[in-house]
């Protein structure tokens, strides 16, 4: 009789009523790519992708030690080759508690891939396994690998046997099959579109450098022609540093979802947030006002991290502690994700039109209308209502329109709480991105590196563009060959085609 | 001064060219068939690995000479011709010998797409040419025409498999028996002459094609597949009737550059250099070409084209309405033609006479020599390893356009590279192979032989992936030493010149590191310099180059003692320092490439029957191309990465490493020892 046993769990990593900063989530694209080219070490998720208990995820390569030292806090000497240590795993910039798990350090050359290697087992949950990732993907000289690196440095490394090999190779290929049919299936989607648009920029974009490189001495092409470049080179940049900075998904799995909820004094707030945690996290009273400040939960809702905000009774009040409560529970409102604005429903109208009507009004005055596109309404007290008008509610609910998903429940009696966390369970997900379908914490982690490097070569170009062209053209076919690796490679031929069709070049 | 000692012409003049009948043998370790710019370079280079060679060639006096147009280098070919002088061969010194036009283009665009291009005075090129191959120890020149390659029956042990034994001149009653045999037929495989509706058997306007027992031999005996490519060249303008001053003038550079690592300067006197003129076509010349297409077969064919060097026929059917570039390039110091180049054409001459008169310059103009189209046949180069060998013959290479490639400069580049190998196949020495990481060379044999062609192949300094590290500037220490120390193609004094080179290089890089000032103390030192920095940071001398407006001729003025020494080597520093870091960004990438490139796939891979995993698709793509390493494989389309990885896998641990391309060295001997003994 505990619905939320299955799915609901504390939160390993979140730490309440701290938030965490954009700026933090998007590591500086310099350091980024910078580490990318100069040293060589590699990171993936290594375990089966989807839920599971335990993950694992390898490290290989020079910057393995780095890895470990930064991350499992060892800044002494390092534990014993081969032997599992119980440590912390931090972010190595905030130094943020990310999960406890196991580390085991592998030395050069008695590991997988022959290399200094270092594998983290963590707790499987999407939202650690993806902020493990992306703390690796922080640590200078990192970046996740490519498909079948590992067995290829392996190899490389006279590590494997014949059967080995076509093992290793055949997973290969079924991963990669299944990298491809997700990357489609991404790809058929807005973003896909969107990754596309930008390639198909690029590539035009770097034809038209070099066909001004290698035609344009003696051939008409017009100098516009680079000004055009440097427009969409521009362009693309600040797209593309706004959509890192634009989806917050990645932010919302790392920081938690930010749940808020809000309502009149005494509509059963603080009992849903108790039923949710599935203890007294807050204290509960009959007394209108009991909560004045805000109280902050961390919770883990299927995998996603979530912190659950109670905040005080939103009602006019000459108290001054109340008030400011108030204030902050109506600010908490306005920077939520996702606001469950509780109702009693005993004082709703009994005439079910009525009601709707009433929620509506109810609503405006708890937030503003572009909020409530990202709301649930909790009707509480449902236990206080004779059947028939419970079910003509529910019925009427169902079909109105202008109002967001409504759940009633019955906090006092766990009556429609299972259906309740089915919605919450299914707006977070929403909100963070599914991670679970397909191996979107592996590629999502893979796309936000390609991005920035992506970005950051741009800024080559930019950097290079009036003083050495050669270097500001290596620029744009590094930024294609980092968003060729999320949309597919584009040759040498391709671009050379563009070049012959967009210029007469003859001599 | 010119390093190499300047040709005579009495020496050429006397130039001993012989008959079949008076060859001294009748076998040779290397037979390069061909006079061009692959033959001469092949020939040049199989004689200095160390090859007794033989270079026949239909006409002595047209060995070297400039089928086209009259100038060398540019944008990608530029690097190429430098890259064919660190390895020793003639295209560079030539150049500097025979320019009369020196420009470097894109000057404007940084070190590494630096093209340095010259017009030449096409007489003292091939002068120079000639008088280079009469030089040459071990070897030989013969006039003639070869009738027909000779090959072995192919071994049973090894179905398809043929050895080259030699070739048969067409009137010489002897066959001369060779190792390695290099075929450059140019435009001359089963080439034929187009000009309007006329069209007649030829390589060149005034030559015979080459004989159809070759590319008999070719496809029916060896199986080579072959396909069709076509080129054209402009008419040649009376110069007198021109009225140049209705053209723009473009005057070459006033400080000559010379292509080779050897000279300091070129043989023209800067102002003596002529210069070039640009005119444009008019709407008169579109209507021209529309007029008279029925009146032109070459362009009704369906033989592939260049793209990039259309003819004016397909420049305004593709860009209609466009005033179109004609360059007018002096044709000689002494000449009286002029080179419209942009105006290749094939219509009916009295048609040509009417289109470039609808020209601002030429309303008056007269031809000399009609402009033509040639089409000619070309092996599939696919069927070739990295050695320029043909997979399927030993002994047999191929250079030039009959690889599908167009342009001089490509054609040296393949030419030596083969000469090399040949040279190399007969001495019983490990072939070698150019890497696309190091060299123009390497991009343009890899593109080729993995890749294939669909229309005539050009050098463009967009297909180098790694340009940043492969510039003009530093082919010399890119190829000479390897050149020297493994190929054997170089000659001791360049090597030892390169060395040098280098050597000086790192102490001057060396020096500029060590030393290293607060960004303060520069700016006192060098007020013209504009730095961002914070006054504190300490920036070395290196780094103080990366700005734009710094030249290490500015910094050796403040620091004399320890900069001045190297102040020769200014502009490879300049340059050296801007690149320094892009380059040791992109090592990593290369030795990547490199370890899989050191990967080989032996040439008779049965890829159906490999006990590995792989599909039957990708088994069918190995197939057909044959990539002669890892790395090659790689880059193909349709190859997954678990195939590389299955693929690596039995490289490794079937003993196939270093096979292939160094193969079977013992096998190689014997079969050596065998040929010599025939």
């Amino acid at each position: 009789n505990k619905p939320t046993q299955n799915y609901i769990r504390p939160c390993y990593f979140l730490i309440p009523s701290r938030g965490t900063p954009l700026s933090r989530l998007l590591c500086n694209c310099d350091e980024v790519s910078a580490g990318l080219a100069s040293a060589d070490t590699i990171f993936a998720l290594s375990s089966g992708h989807g839920r599971c208990g335990v993950a694992v995820v390898r490290v290989s390569g020079p910057a393995s030690v780095t890895s470990l030292r930064s991350m499992a806090g060892l800044t002494g000497s390092l534990p014993p080759p081969r032997k599992a240590l119980l440590r912390s795993i931090t972010d190595p910039l905030t130094r943020e508690v990310l999960d406890r798990g196991l580390v085991l350090w592998f030395p050069a050359p008695h590991s997988f891939t022959g290399e200094d290697s270092v594998e983290f087992h963590i707790h499987g949950g999407p939202a650690v396994i993806t902020a493990v990732l992306e703390a690796l993907g922080s640590v200078p000289g990192m970046r996740p690998a490519e498909a079948g690196e590992f067995t290829r440095r392996a190899f490389q490394a006279g590590k494997l046997g014949l059967t080995e090999v076509e093992g290793l190779g055949d997973l290969i290929h079924a991963e990669t099959e299944a990298q491809r049919r997700l990357a489609l299936r991404q790809m058929s989607g807005e973003l896909g579109h969107l990754y596309q648009d930008w390639s198909n920029k690029l590539k035009r974009c770097l034809a038209y450098v070099e066909a001004f490189i290698d035609f344009s001495e003696d051939e008409l092409i017009e100098d516009g022609v680079l000004n055009q470049v440097d427009r969409v080179v521009c362009n693309l940049q600040t797209e593309m540093e706004q959509h890192l900075k634009d989806k917050r998904k990645g932010e919302r799995l790392r920081s938690g979802v930010q749940v808020v909820i809000a309502g009149a004094t005494n509509a059963g707030k603080s009992s849903l947030l108790n039923s949710i945690c599935q203890r007294p996290a807050a204290i509960v009273s009959p007394i209108a006002g009991t909560t004045r400040d805000v109280v902050e939960t961390a919770l883990d809702i299927g995998g996603f991290p979530v912190l659950l905000i109670d905040t005080a009774g939103l009602r006019d009040s000459l108290d001054v502690v109340e008030r400011e409560g108030v204030r902050r529970a109506r600010e908490r409102v306005e920077q939520a994700d996702l606001t469950l604005v509780v109702v009693d429903c005993s004082n709703l109208p009994i005439d079910t039109q009525q009601a709707a009507a009433f929620l509506q009004e109810h609503l405006k005055s708890v937030m503003s209308t572009q909020k409530q596109n990202n709301c649930l309404l909790v009707l509480n007290k449902t236990d206080l209502l004779p059947e028939e008008q419970r079910q003509n509610l529910d019925m009427e609910l169902r079909q109105v329109s202008g109002l967001p998903p409504a759940c009633l429940i019955s906090c006092h009696s766990n009556e429609g709480l299972q259906d309740f966390l089915t919605a919450l369970h299914g707006n977070v997900k929403t909100l963070c991105g599914d991670p679970l379908s397909g191996a979107p914490t592996l590629t999502q982690a893979r796309h936000r590196t390609h991005l920035q490097q992506c970005a950051a070569a741009l800024a080559q170009y930019q950097r290079y563009r009036d003083t050495d062209l050669a270097l500001a053209a290596e620029g744009v076919r590094s930024a294609l060959t980092s968003l060729g690796r999320i949309t597919g490679r584009v040759g040498a031929e391709e671009i050379l085609d563009i070049i012959f069709k967009d210029f007469c070049i003859g001599k | 001064m010119l390093a190499k000692k300047t040709p005579l012409l009495q020496s050429f003049r006397s130039l001993v060219f012989r008959h079949a009948s008076h060859l001294s043998r009748q076998q040779y370790d290397v037979i390069v068939v061909g006079g061009g710019h692959a033959g001469t370079e092949a020939a040049a280079a199989a004689a200095r690995v160390g090859a007794e060679t033989l270079l026949v060639t239909q006409k002595k006096n047209t060995i070297g000479a400039l089928s086209c147009n009259p100038s060398l280098g540019g944008i990608g070919k530029g690097q190429l011709v430098k890259e064919v002088d660190a390895l020793d061969g003639l295209c560079g010194r030539a150049g500097d010998w025979a320019g009369i036009h020196f420009s470097i283009l894109n000057r404007s665009k940084g070190p590494a797409v630096w093209g340095p291009r010259a017009q030449l005075d096409r007489q003292r090129y091939r002068e120079f040419i000639q008088s280079e191959l009469l030089s040459t120890p071990r070897l030989t020149v013969l006039e003639g025409s070869v009738e027909e390659l000779l090959v072995t029956e192919p071994n049973p042990e090894e179905p398809g498999q043929h050895r080259v034994k030699g070739i048969c001149l067409a009137n010489g009653n002897h066959p001369i028996s060779a190792s390695s045999v290099v075929l450059t037929t140019g435009t001359f495989l089963s080439g034929s002459l187009f000009v309007g509706q006329t069209t007649s058997p030829g390589g060149r306007i005034g030559d015979a094609p080459s004989s159809p027992g070759l590319s008999q031999t070719l496809r029916e005996r060896l199986g080579l597949r072959t396909g069709r490519l076509r080129t054209g060249t402009p008419p040649r303008i009376v110069k007198d009737s021109v009225d140049l001053s209705e053209a723009q003038l473009h005057p070459p550079d006033s400080h000559p550059t010379p292509f080779s690592f050897l000279n300091t300067h070129t043989h023209c006197k800067p102002e003596e250099q002529l210069p070039c003129y640009l005119t444009f076509t008019t709407p008169g010349v579109e209507r021209v070409v529309r007029e008279s297409l029925h009146l032109n077969c070459h362009i009704q064919q369906d033989a592939k084209g260049p793209r990039y060097c259309p003819s004016i026929e397909s420049r305004v059917l593709r860009f209609p309405g466009r005033r179109h570039q004609v360059w007018l390039e002096p044709e000689g110091m002494a000449s009286d033609l002029l080179y419209p180049q942009g105006l290749s054409m094939t219509m009916p001459p009295d048609v040509q006479l009417r289109l470039i008169r609808e020209i601002p310059a030429m309303h008056r103009a007269e031809i000399h020599t009609p402009g033509y189209g040639v089409q000619y046949d070309f092996v599939c180069p696919t069927q070739l390893s990295p050695a320029l060998q043909v997979k399927s013959t030993q002994g047999l290479f191929l250079a030039g356009q009959i690889n599908g490639t167009t342009g001089y400069e490509e054609a040296a580049a393949q030419g030596l590279w083969a000469g090399v190998n040949a040279a190399r196949w007969a001495l019983s020495m490990p072939l070698v192979a150019l890497s696309r990481t190091e060299s123009y060379i390497g991009v343009l044999i890899d593109d080729l032989v993995s890749r294939g062609i669909t229309e005539p192949y050009r050098m463009f300094t967009s297909r180098a992936e790694y340009r940043t590290s492969l510039r003009p500037d530093n082919a010399d220490l890119r190829l000479t030493l390897k050149g020297f120390e493994e190929v054997g193609c170089v000659s001791s004094l360049r090597y030892q010149k390169a060395v040098r080179v280098r050597d000086k290089l790192q102490e001057a890089l060396a020096a500029l590191e060590a030393i290293a000032l607060s960004s303060a103390k520069w700016r006192k030192k060098l007020p013209g310099i504009h730095m961002s920095e914070n006054k504190n940071k300490i920036l070395t001398g290196m780094e103080l180059l990366e700005y734009n407006d710094a030249s290490f001729e500015m910094l050796a003025s403040v620091f004399p003692d320890c900069l001045s020494p190297y102040i020769e080597f200014a502009q490879r520093l300049n340059i050296e320092a801007v690149y320094k870091s892009h380059c040791d960004l992109q090592k990593k990438e290369i030795e990547r490439v490199q370890k899989e490139e050191n990967m080989c796939l032996s040439p008779d891979l049965d890829y159906f029957s490999l006990p590995i995993s792989l599909s039957e698709e990708v088994r069918e793509i190995l197939d057909r191309v044959r990539p002669s390493t890892l790395g090659a494989a790689s880059r193909l389309q349709g190859i997954t990465p678990a195939a590389v990885i299955n693929l690596l896998h039995y490289v490794k641990y079937t003993g196939q490493k270093e096979r292939g391309i160094h193969r079977n060295q013992p096998n190689q001997k014997e079969q050596g020892e065998e040929q010599r003994c025939v």
